[in-house]
Formats: C-alpha cells, sequence, structure tokens
C-alpha cells in the first residue's frame, strides 16, 4: 500500500472515530481538564475534599497531595485507574472511568499533574 | 350518513387542535423572545460545545431537545413557579443555586411549554424505557457506577447523593424515561462535553435500559 493511501485510510478512520463520539482526540489544557472532571470530588487543590464529598459519600477520593499515598502508586497505576476506574485498582467504584471522556494525552497530562500536587515521583515501575 | 358527518367534524377538529398547538408553539416562540430566555437558553441544535471552554461560558442549559427531555406537565408548571434543579450554581463547584429563574406569568407558561415541547431530537426512540422499580437498575445507580457520588436521589431515609450533577429526586416527574437512555447512549449529540463520564462502553445497551427504568421511577 503506498504512503497517500494509508494516510487516506488513518485519516478517514480518525474522522469515524471522532464522529462516533468514542473519545475526543484534541488535549485540552490539564488544569481546565483538572478542574472540570477531577475537583467534584477531589478539590480544586487536590486535597480530597471537593464538594461531592457529603456524609453519604462512602469513601474518601485520594488526596493528591498525600505524598506517602502516593508514592505508593506507578505512574502506569495512576493512568490505569483514571482510565478504567476504582474497581480496576480494588478500589471504590466512587472512583468513576475516564476512559470512554478523556483522550490517552489528557490522562497522560493529568498523570504528570498529580505528580506535581504530591511533589512525589511515584513508586519505579 | 351520520357516519360520514361526524367522521368530517372529527377530521375537521383534529384539524382544528393541531392548527392550535401550532398556534401556541408559534406564540410561546415569541414569549420565548420577549421574555429573553434566549439569553442563557438557545434552542436551535445541533450541540454547539466543543471545550470546556465553552461550557463554562454557558448562562443556562440548552433547550433544543426540551420536548424529548421533559415531561408536559412538569415543564408546563415549572415555567409558571421555577424550583430549584441543580444544587449548586450553574457551572459553579462551591455556590448554592440561587433560586432565582425568572418566572413566566400562567399565560406564557402554556404557551412556552408548547414551543419548547416542539423542540426534539431524532435520538429518542418513543416507547424504549417503562418507569419501573428496576433492582438491576437499582445497583448499578448506587453501588457498581459512581451515579449517586454526583446525583441526588430519593432514599427511604430522605434524599442522599452528590451535588456536581442535576438532582434526580423528582427525575420521575420531570424527564422522560425515553430521553434518559438516549442522553446514556448518544453522550456526543446531547453533551459532547461535559463533567459526568462518558458510560457507552462501559455499561452494557441492557444495563442503560436498567438503570434508564430505575432513574425514571425516583419520585420526591
Ligand atoms: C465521583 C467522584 C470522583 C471523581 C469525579 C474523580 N474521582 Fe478519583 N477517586 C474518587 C474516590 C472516591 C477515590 C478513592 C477510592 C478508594 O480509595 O477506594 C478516588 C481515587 C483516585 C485515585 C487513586 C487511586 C488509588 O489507587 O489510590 C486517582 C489517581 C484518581 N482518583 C484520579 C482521578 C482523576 C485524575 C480524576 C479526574 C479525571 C478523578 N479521579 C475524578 C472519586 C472521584
Ligand atoms: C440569566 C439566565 C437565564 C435566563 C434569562 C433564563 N434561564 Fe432558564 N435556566 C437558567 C439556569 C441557570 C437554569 C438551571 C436552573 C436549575 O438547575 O435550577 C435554567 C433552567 C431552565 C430550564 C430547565 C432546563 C434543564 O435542562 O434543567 C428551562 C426549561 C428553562 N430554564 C427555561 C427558561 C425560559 C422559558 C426562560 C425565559 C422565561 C428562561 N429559562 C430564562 C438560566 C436562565
Ligand atoms: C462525576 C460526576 C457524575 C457521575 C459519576 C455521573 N453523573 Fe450524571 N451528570 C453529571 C453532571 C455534571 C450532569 C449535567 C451535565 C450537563 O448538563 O452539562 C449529569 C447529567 C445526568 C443526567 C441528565 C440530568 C438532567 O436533568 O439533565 C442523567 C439522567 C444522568 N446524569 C445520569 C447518570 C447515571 C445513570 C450515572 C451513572 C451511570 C451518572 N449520571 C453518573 C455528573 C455525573
Amino acid at each position: 500500500m503506498n504512503r497517500t493511501m494509508k494516510s487516506i485510510i488513518f485519516a478517514t478512520t480518525l474522522v469515524i472515530a471522532v464522529m462516533a463520539g468514542a473519545v475526543p482526540s484534541v488535549a485540552e489544557d490539564v488544569e481546565k481538564v483538572f478542574k472540570f472532571y477531577c475537583a467534584q470530588c477531589h478539590g480544586e487543590s487536590g486535597d480530597g475534599k471537593g464538594i461531592n464529598v457529603t456524609e453519604d459519600f462512602p469513601v474518601t477520593p485520594r488526596a493528591f497531595n498525600n505524598a506517602a499515598e502516593m508514592n505508593k502508586l506507578t505512574d502506569a497505576d495512576l493512568r490505569n485507574v483514571i482510565h478504567e476506574g476504582g474497581p480496576i485498582a480494588s478500589k471504590s467504584e466512587m472512583m468513576p472511568p475516564w476512559g470512554k471522556t478523556l483522550s490517552d494525552e489528557d490522562i497522560d497530562n493529568l498523570v504528570i499533574k498529580l505528580r506535581a500536587l504530591c511533589q512525589c515521583k511515584g513508586k519505579q515501575g | 350518513m351520520k357516519t360520514f358527518m361526524s367522521l368530517i367534524t372529527g377530521l375537521a377538529l383534529t384539524g382544528f387542535m393541531a392548527g392550535n398547538a401550532l398556534a401556541d408553539a408559534a406564540a410561546g416562540k415569541a414569549a420565548f423572545e420577549a421574555n429573553k430566555c434566549a439569553e442563557c437558553h438557545y434552542t436551535q441544535g445541533p450541540a454547539q460545545e466543543k471545550t470546556i471552554d465553552d461550557v463554562w461560558a454557558k448562562k443556562g442549559p440548552e433547550l433544543w431537545y426540551a420536548g424529548s427531555k421533559f415531561n408536559a406537565d412538569w415543564l408546563g408548571a415549572w415555567l409558571a413557579d421555577p424550583k430549584p434543579i441543580r444544587l449548586l450554581a450553574f457551572n459553579s463547584l462551591s455556590d448554592p443555586n440561587p433560586g432565582d429563574h425568572p418566572k413566566l406569568a400562567a399565560g406564557d407558561a402554556v404557551s412556552v411549554k408548547d414551543f419548547l415541547m416542539s423542540l426534539t431530537a431524532a435520538e429518542v426512540e418513543a416507547g424504549s424505557v417503562k418507569a419501573k422499580k428496576n433492582p438491576k437498575g437499582k445497583l448499578i445507580f448506587t453501588k457498581k457506577m459512581p451515579c449517586s457520588g454526583c446525583h441526588q436521589y430519593p432514599d427511604k431515609s430522605g434524599n442522599r447523593g452528590g451535588k456536581s450533577g442535576p438532582s434526580l429526586v423528582e427525575a420521575g416527574l420531570r424527564l422522560n424515561p425515553d430521553w434518559i437512555l438516549a442522553y446514556l447512549q448518544h453522550p456526543a449529540v446531547f453533551k459532547p462535553v461535559k463533567d459526568m463520564p462518558n458510560f457507552v462502553g462501559i455499561l452494557s445497551d441492557k444495563d442503560m435500559i436498567n438503570v434508564s427504568r430505575h432513574i425514571a421511577s425516583f419520585k420526591p
């Protein structure tokens, strides 16, 4: 298959994927992404005290400024739990799956943002 | 001959009634504009939001599929006497809903309701969801999925749940059950950008029906 042909197929697939509304392909500014999607539970400063955390909330969302806890997780762990939701890491289902909502690039940027919040590198692995 | 006559009368009556609803919708559109509703609500689809900034710039929810989303009786009553739906002020994660939505005079409320009920979306399939207590849907809503983390819902011990999403306490009175399913199935049509996760590919169609039925059974 020649180059042009390949890129046409690639472009068409991309257009179809975008039209199907599967996953947005354009990454947004990570500060906005965090505030829009995560702050409602994890708090705007990442302290785990978002507006949804009332006395009805069964678990405390992870405080991202807790370096001790955040250091137990690798970057791959973070990526995985953001993508698939709490149950993939044997955590609460109150942590939603974002893989059908956010692009991979958005999730990668969030991992960097969480590492800035905990000021920690995480478990290496 | 008698049958024929009543057939004619019947037909004429139907035509008259249909014409009337159209007239009301037209009057409602005029009242919608006169009352400056369009300053905060757009009524022409498709969805316009492409980025988070687009969502934050909005002053009120889009209404271009209002006729598919709402129960007509609820809508007419709400327009004349609006009560808070979201717990928080629009687009805020801290301020309570001020509860200051503009109110319409009784006559305008009826015609604006007719106008809004004429705005429908093709993706909503009539009769796809019957409101009914549904144990599977309940399990999804409260246990398997994080729905209750962001939405208030009625429980034996009172209303409970999160605050960032619209309250679903009155969902059984407010929402068309078929729309709830369409909303879950077609996020790109109704809410291309939103702070609720997309569940397509996470919940099966069957489970989307189950949870829609459960939500449609909510009454205060
Ligand atoms: C509906 C509330 C809610 C939202 C919204 C939410 N989370 Fe969570 N998150 C939680 C809860 C609750 C936990 C803790 C689960 C537990 O400890 O069992 C959690 C845990 C986590 C963890 C730690 C998992 C672990 O293994 O310790 C990460 C990382 C995380 N969330 C990232 C995010 C990101 C990034 C976003 C935004 C895209 C987000 N969350 C949005 C509720 C939420
Ligand atoms: C200043 C902005 C503003 C104006 C003007 C305004 N609205 Fe609203 N409208 C809102 C907000 C904000 C909400 C959400 C209210 C809530 O959740 O309690 C809302 C909610 C609604 C809803 C329910 C929509 C939904 O999805 O929950 C309808 C219907 C509605 N408005 C109709 C009207 C009509 C008709 C008018 C004109 C009389 C009007 N609005 C004028 C801001 C406005
Ligand atoms: C992270 C928070 C969050 C989670 C989790 C969540 N929602 Fe939502 N939901 C929202 C928000 C926010 C909106 C309003 C979006 C908008 O209008 O921009 C919404 C809107 C809705 C609506 C439309 C309500 C209306 O009046 O417009 C329904 C129905 C709904 N959600 C059902 C569900 C179901 C079912 C689940 C679980 C499978 C769920 N939600 C999980 C935040 C959430």
